[in-house]
């Protein structure tokens, strides 16, 4: 698999140095708090993440009252949870059937629902998924292991707006009994972005 | 800027999509320094998400395919420091090499604990618009060409192309004339479903789609044959 040096090889140092240089000055300035840096940066790395979605998916498979109000308002049915804020003030959840298979991409830039899935990983933000999602996304499936029979709809969502998109997969067969927090277990980021499948 | 290569929808060329196993959130101290300055230094620097989406758009496009994700979050940082008069080309070029510069507060930052809190509400993009739809949910459209040399989110491989209005989001911040601060200007926003072999061409799977969302003035009536 080619290496893609676009994302995140590691930096040269001179890039390291400019941020440095650029932090200083805008904290001299005013324009920036450390603490405030700290804070969010620590919130997408230890507080948002996938797991916050995965909770959502495992109770919209349990609680039938819950998907309808997932799927007619997201950001609210979210909000239940506790999961809300920038980037998910209008969440946009859609349902994976025997008929239709979802997948979401940002083609213009990299939009993504951060409350429910935290910030996105670097093959979401990459040029190739950006180019690729739209005309190929069968292709695209597939090197993510995804196999979508010829006879079901791959309808792909392109987040051009402020809608965030999330994928609600199908329930995998083999789980009559599981808890929510074991359904919960079973629910990948990919299967709610729609490069993947929830399984069992 | 619009037809650069920001707008990928449908490139070709790219390769394989290279993933990384137990990927984390960030890969270096200097890609969390510069998001988390990015997401707190946009209020003082009076700007918004689509003047910032437009700034990254507008690094030239030889650039803009060599660099990193977050390399172009510290250029469009840079650029609007240096052009919003925050500090000097030179001033940073001194901080860079270790010298000492003088730089004298002039606003307050966004604090952590007002930070923390706007992240947890966010700021929605709707807006309450009194003009009626144009379009309706059934209703077929065409993607207007249109080619304007500022910021929009209409991507070239829908335009032209018929669709079918799936949603009606109401009004919505117009992108259009908010990242070059000449207002708001809601517009109606909605969800139109494009086949694949509308948008590629007949080798593309008949049963595929897929769903753009687009505002109103991107979109006109299809002509009735």
């Amino acid at each position: 698999m080619p290496h893609d040096s676009h994302d995140h090889t590691d930096p040269p140092s001179d890039l390291a140095l400019r941020v440095k240089a650029l932090e200083t000055a805008l904290t001299r300035k005013g324009y920036v708090d450390p603490d405030a840096i700290d804070a969010v940066v620590d919130t997408f790395e230890t507080k948002v993440g996938p797991r916050n979605g995965a909770a959502v998916i495992a109770k919209a498979w349990t609680d039938p009252a819950f998907k309808r109000r997932l799927l007619d308002d997201a950001s609210a049915a979210c909000a239940e949870l506790g999961f809300s804020g920038q980037q998910g003030e209008q969440l946009k959840v859609v349902e994976n059937t025997d008929a239709v298979h979802n997948m979401v991409v940002c083609t213009l830039c990299s939009c993504y629902p951060w409350p429910v899935l935290g910030l996105p990983p670097s093959w979401y933000k990459s040029h190739a998924y950006r180019s690729r999602a739209v005309i190929e996304p069968r292709a695209v499936l597939q090197e993510f292991g995804v196999d979508i029979p010829n006879n079901k709809e791959v309808r792909v969502w392109d987040s051009t707006a402020e809608l965030r998109y999330l994928v609600l997969p199908e329930l995998p067969a083999g789980t009559d009994g599981f808890t929510e927090d074991a359904l919960a277990e079973l629910v990948s980021r990919d299967s709610m972005i729609g490069t993947g499948v929830a399984q069992a | 800027m619009t037809n650069s290569v920001h707008d990928m929808g449908g490139m070709h060329g790219f390769g394989e999509i290279s993933r990384e196993e137990n990927e984390p959130v960030f890969h270096a101290e200097w890609e969390r320094k510069i998001f988390g300055m990015m997401m707190t230094s946009l209020g003082p620097f009076q700007v918004n998400l689509d003047n910032v989406r437009s700034r990254m758009e507008s690094v030239p496009p030889t650039t803009y395919l060599k660099l990193g994700y977050y390399d172009k979050w510290l250029i469009t940082l840079e650029e609007l420091a240096i052009e919003k008069d925050v500090v000097s080309r030179d001033a940073l070029a001194a901080l860079m090499a270790g010298q000492d510069v003088q730089l004298t507060r002039d606003v307050d930052p966004f604090p952590a604990d007002g930070m923390l809190a706007f992240l947890a509400t966010g700021a929605t993009a709707a807006r309450q618009i009194e003009t009626a739809a144009v379009f309706k949910v059934g209703d077929q459209v065409r993607a207007r060409n249109l080619n304007p040399g500022s910021h929009t989110r209409l991507p070239r491989y829908v335009r032209g192309h018929l669709g079918i209005v799936i949603a009606d989001a109401g009004g919505q911040i117009y992108p259009d004339t908010n990242a070059t601060f000449s207002g708001e200007g809601p517009e109606r926003l909605y969800t139109v479903q494009f086949q694949a072999t509308e948008l590629w061409g007949n080798e593309a799977n008949p049963k595929d789609t897929v769903c753009v969302d687009l505002w109103e003035p991107y979109l006109e009536a299809a002509r009735t044959p």
